[in-house]
């Protein structure tokens, strides 16, 4: 495997009050386990757009990480959305029309996040109350995690278009949050500023988002007031600590891939999402297995058996022995500080501790807060406690969250979590990987060298060590991915001994 | 007793461990020792594939036989080497490649009026039989004699003015697999492309290259099964046991059942029941080769599941009457390999295909009324001792009266006694599978007694219909329309007059689907309509939907797939296992559906409203859909 590639330090107009800086020098700022795949996608939609409209998407002129954008609001929209529980009562005690825009107005004037809120734009747009609760029901019906107990500001609509995106705001709809917006989505799209192919990427991505149908956002738009939409202030400080990478690469090819499908519009959003997750969680793992100086990276998938199989136990090891990567690259960041000229020369001059804790504010932005004893061997012992606590809480979890929600992790018919592709990210797969058709070993092949996912006996032969190994257990489990290839479609079984995985929806001709 | 060479013989057809006639080479071979003709009948492929190479063709192309084991690719080979004067001796000998010289006219045009050699050309026919036989075994090296002779087949795929042309016979999977391994020359990798077109797109020819490509697991099963029984059951074998004039618990005597099997295959009935079971497979995908097809007939008649092989030979056959239990050889278990160990018959592919119509386990309250307690009923009595009485050799003997008697009455109440009279019972619906007469097919449910209860009327009202260019019973279409609305909006709607093409507004295969597109009329009207056809080129049957005279959408209307809806639509929904495969099916073929709405609605052109309107989809209490306009004006 290549060794990592040199880092990038964060600009110097970064806001230098943030936390300690591990995490963020070896993946980026950041990657963010809260903010599922979903809400990745959302927050580079956000970035994107704005990107667009000021013509330099996918671009970064300003020099790499210093991206600045501003978000909309919208929260006239968001109100009528989801924070307006009035709709089934006051049709139900105003027989009449007028009545019930009247009274619907009236509470309305209590709306959150907005001065003197004036819902009256409303009524111009539908003939009658009862049409408006009608497209209201149906857009909330389709916004995103439509049943979650989340607060209503960090609900969102589908992105339909433009007029649709927003970013996450706190209880009080005043301030923007992180909690959802983790910043996850400016990584992604930094990434693919980053990737080879960005320019067809973006003709790609502007022909798709143009094709799909325009009347939802004109829809959404009528929720909302004429005037301008007021932006947020600019959220800067974005961060990807690589110039360049194989995995930024992939993303933007499997993007390309799904976006050429001749498919509906909006039905490419969940494959573009679920690669996005896939691809986010073999960025951090690849990046581990380089800083670490290891192979590249293995996942070895059961397709579910009914009964336990020895390539669940495999996949249960593997899975078990990927999700302790980051943190050993970490533990290998701090080493090789700790190993270096620089903090070796230190131990030795004199004032150890004092020229120690300047390093550290330099390499890792820590120490302000330190309390310990006055010993510089202290003090990073210190450092690695404090670094490996924050890790744990966020970063180690993108690989397990991500996987669970992309469908790539599960624990369906088993008491340990193992790699378990659901069929919806098989689909996914197949889409992105399939042209027209290909060779069922074929295929496997190509998921094997592009994302280390394993299912048959070739590659399970390839990566395992010969005693793990057992070529009848894993023919097998390619034998259940082919049944459930078949069983959506995506797989035509000629005679004994030849399969070939297809692709529906055959690629559009440009 | 000379005459039981024939039985001896016959039981290689049958699930032996050393399946020797499986292949043609063996049979010939031990015909020919034995001095018995081995069962034969003309391939429906035979006259057009010996026509590739005969007088017929002025300018003859490559061939290749591809297809599953035992769809007689050895066998259509020794035809055109036999048609094409091939030496007998050679091609008994063991070598999977041969050749022979065969002259065609140099013009390419007509063929000569004289003898003149200038006239002629001379073609080099390279036959190689068996492709798995001749490549070398995986992993191992090409040969580079073999590897420069499929160089030089690849070339005269695209030479015209090549004198070699090759006859290959190979399954698909080693054709692909035999042409991965060669060396990546141009031509290589053009044949490799032109084999995986014709293969996954189900084709003869590709212009460009000269070739052409049979698939014999294309076959009509139904098809060869007529073929095979009649070859079967007129081999001079039967005849001369019947001859023999044996005693009365000799082999082919009054009391023996090979002889009961035999003659009931011949009926009428059984013949035609057992056909339709095929004719089922066939258009649910799944092709029966004839290998297989003789495997069913033989063990239909030969199998008992207390004899060695569970095959009985002719010494056994005294030996079953004696210990009376001449019920278990009976047909109508054997056909489904009821003879067999549970784990043998899942290895074959026969009896792997017959178990999923569950004929035996799936039945009616009415059909186990008359099984149990039809014996001297006012109503069902008649047919107990129509199906049941009458039938001395299968039907209900006293092992059945004592056994039922046990359980309706018994005092007994451990689970072996019960299980042995369900045992019963299942042979005794497989049985009635093939007794009940087609008059009495309706009122008895005969369809019931299968895992498809729609069959019957697929085969006959839709199949024998649609290939005689007939209409389907509008009741039929309705009905399979409604289900596919039950399907696409994810509602429990009652409407069959027009196909509600409806999304979910962001997710067009969302599971409810409110938004409603367009409504697509059953009935002819304005270029729409939806009418199920038959596919003549791909054999298929299929739902067309049309949107308008030259834009529509088929579907490839096999048998779970009309089970599948018409259950739907009659009964609201199914078991998860059953339809989750035909509800992937459906939700692929309605983004088809909405891909030919918007092709047609681009011709439209309709100029930019002023407002933007959408269609909901409610329903009445009644299920009829009530669609709520809904009208936005930006």
């Amino acid at each position: 495997m290549t060794p990592v590639p040199q880092p990038l330090p964060p600009p110097d107009t970064f806001d230098q009050s943030s936390s300690m800086w591990v995490d963020e020098a070896i993946w980026g700022h950041r990657l963010y386990d809260e903010q599922l795949p979903w809400m990745v996608f959302l927050e580079f939609l956000n970035v994107y757009i704005h990107e667009v409209e000021k013509n330099r998407a996918f671009e970064e002129p300003n020099g790499l990480n210093m991206l600045k954008y501003r978000a909309a609001h919208r929260l006239y929209l968001r109100n009528i959305l989801f924070n307006n529980p009035h709709f089934a009562e006051i049709q139900l005690n105003y027989p009449n029309d007028s009545n019930r825009w009247d009274e619907w107005l009236k509470r309305m004037r209590s709306s959150i996040g907005i001065i003197h809120p004036q819902f009256n734009y409303v009524k111009g747009h539908f003939h009658t109350f009862g049409d408006f609760c009608e497209v209201v029901s149906l857009i909330r019906s389709t916004s995103l995690e439509v049943n979650s107990n989340k607060r209503w500001t960090s609900k969102f609509v589908f992105p339909y278009g433009k007029d649709c995106l927003y970013e996450d705001l706190d209880n009080t709809a005043s301030t923007n949050d992180r909690r959802f917006f983790g910043r996850t989505g400016e990584i992604l799209y930094l990434m693919l500023c980053r990737a080879q192919r960005k320019r067809e990427l973006l003709a790609a991505l502007v022909k798709r988002l143009k094709k799909t149908e325009s009347s939802w956002d004109s829809i959404i738009k009528c929720l909302q007031p004429s005037d301008e939409e007021e932006m947020s202030g600019e959220r800067a400080n974005a961060f990807l600590p690589y110039e360049q990478h194989q995995s930024f690469d992939e993303l933007a090819e499997d993007w390309l891939a799904i976006l050429r499908l001749n498919i509906p519009g909006f039905d490419v959003f969940p494959h573009l999402v679920n690669l996005a997750g896939l691809h986010l969680i073999k960025y951090q793992l690849g990046v581990s297995r380089q800083v670490l100086g290891l192979t590249p990276l293995s996942l070895v998938c059961e397709v579910v058996a009914p009964k336990k199989t020895l390539v669940r136990e495999i996949s249960s090891d593997c899975y078990q022995e990927n999700n302790l990567l980051p943190a050993q690259a970490i533990e290998k960041y701090l080493a090789n500080i700790e190993m270096g000229a620089e903090w070796q020369q230190a131990l030795t001059a004199n004032g150890a501790f004092e020229k120690g804790k300047q390093i550290l504010r330099e390499k890792v932005r820590w120490g302000e807060d330190y309390e310990g004893p006055n010993d510089p061997i202290e003090l990073f012992a210190s450092l690695k406690q404090a670094a490996m606590k924050r890790h744990r809480q966020h970063v180690a979890n993108i690989h397990r969250n991500y996987g669970r929600e992309i469908g790539l992790v599960s624990k369906r018919g088993a008491l340990k979590l193992r790699y378990a592709p659901t069929d919806t990210l098989l689909k996914t797969l197949v889409f992105a990987n399939v042209e027209n058709r290909s060779e069922l070993h074929q295929f496997l092949e190509k998921l094997h060298r592009r994302y280390g996912l394993v299912f048959g006996d070739k590659d399970g032969e390839r990566v395992l060590p010969k005693d793990e190994f057992d070529k009848k257990a894993f023919q097998a489990n390619s034998r259940r991915l082919e049944q459930r290839l078949a069983s959506v479609g995506l797989l035509r079984r000629l005679s004994d001994g030849c399969a070939y995985v297809i692709n529906p929806y055959l690629v559009e001709v440009a | 007793m000379t005459n039981s060479k024939w039985i001896q013989f016959l039981r290689h057809y049958g699930p032996v461990p050393r399946n020797d006639n499986m292949y043609d080479e063996t049979i010939q071979r031990s015909a020919r020792r034995q001095g018995i003709k081995p069962i034969e009948f003309e391939h429906p492929l035979q006259a057009e594939i010996v026509n590739c190479f005969s007088r017929v063709t002025l300018d003859p192309v490559s061939v290749i036989l591809t297809g599953t084991a035992g769809d007689g690719k050895t066998h259509l080979c020794r035809q055109i080497w036999k048609a094409l004067n091939g030496k007998e001796e050679e091609w008994a000998s063991d070598s999977p490649y041969l050749t022979l010289y065969s002259r065609y006219p140099k013009d390419r045009k007509t063929w000569p009026g004289s003898d003149d050699p200038t006239l002629y050309r001379s073609v080099k026919i390279h036959f190689i039989r068996d492709l798995s036989g001749w490549a070398p075994q995986q992993g191992a090296e090409w040969e580079p004699e073999k590897e420069e002779l499929l160089e030089k087949c690849c070339r005269s795929f695209f030479d015209p003015d090549t004198n070699d042309i090759f006859l290959i016979a190979a399954n698909d999977g080693q054709l692909i697999e035999s042409w991965r391994r060669l060396k990546e020359t141009e031509d290589v990798k053009r044949a490799r492309q032109v084999f995986e077109e014709l293969l996954v797109e189900d084709k003869k020819q590709r212009s460009g290259a000269r070739l052409k490509f049979f698939n014999l697991s294309r076959a009509s099963s139904a098809d060869l099964f007529d073929r095979a029984i009649a070859a079967f059951l007129r081999h001079p074998g039967w005849r001369e046991l019947a001859e023999s004039t044996p005693g009365q618990n000799e082999l082919f005597g009054p009391k023996c059942p090979i002889r009961r099997n035999y003659e009931l295959l011949q009926t009428e009935l059984v013949c035609s029941r057992l056909r339709a079971l095929l004719e089922l497979c066939d258009y649910n995908g799944l092709h029966v080769p004839i290998r297989q097809i003789l495997l069913l007939l033989t063990n239909s008649v030969l199998g008992h599941p207390e004899v060695k092989d569970h095959l009985m030979v002719p010494g056994d056959v005294p030996k079953v009457i004696a210990d009376g239990t001449v019920s278990k050889a009976s047909l109508f278990s054997n056909i489904f390999g009821g003879n067999l160990s549970d784990i043998r018959r899942q290895t074959i592919t026969i009896f792997d295909y017959l178990e999923r119509f569950q004929i035996g386990y799936e039945t009616s309250n009415r059909i186990d009324n008359m099984l149990i307690f039809g014996e001297g009923d006012e109503h069902l009595g008649q047919y107990f001792e129509e199906l049941l009485v009458k039938d001395r050799f299968y039907g209900a003997d006293n092992r059945f009266y004592a056994a039922k008697n046990e359980y309706i009455e018994g005092t007994n109440e451990s689970k072996d006694n019960a299980s042995e009279f369900m045992d019963m019972l299942v042979s005794q619906r497989r049985g009635l599978y093939f007794k009940i007469p087609n008059d009495k097919e309706e009122e008895l449910g005969l369809w019931e007694l299968t895992v498809f209860k729609f069959s019957g009327e697929y085969l006959n009202s839709v199949l024998s219909v649609v290939k005689t260019q007939g209409i389907v019973k509008r009741p039929i279409v309705l009905r399979l329309v409604k289900g596919l609305n039950r399907v696409f909006t994810g509602m429990l709607i009652n409407s069959d007059r027009h196909l509600y093409l409806a999304t979910g507004g962001n997710y067009s295969q969302a599971k409810v689907s409110r938004l409603l597109l367009e409504q697509v009329s059953v009935d002819p009207s304005k270029g729409e309509k939806i009418v199920i056809r038959f596919d003549g080129p791909s054999g298929r049957v299929v739902l067309s939907v049309f949107f308008a005279p030259d834009i529509w959408v088929d579907f490839n209307l096999t048998l779970i797939r009309y089970e599948f809806l018409s259950r739907v639509a009659l009964e609201g929904a199914l078991p998860a296992s059953f339809s989750k495969e035909c509800y992937e099916d459906l939700l692929a073929f309605k983004s088809q559906l909405i891909a030919a709405y918007i092709k047609r609605q681009a011709r439209e052109q309709a100029p930019e409203g002023p407002s933007i309107g959408l269609k909901l989809l409610a329903l009445t209490e009644q299920g009829m859909p009530d669609p709520k306009f809904v009208e936005i004006v930006p």
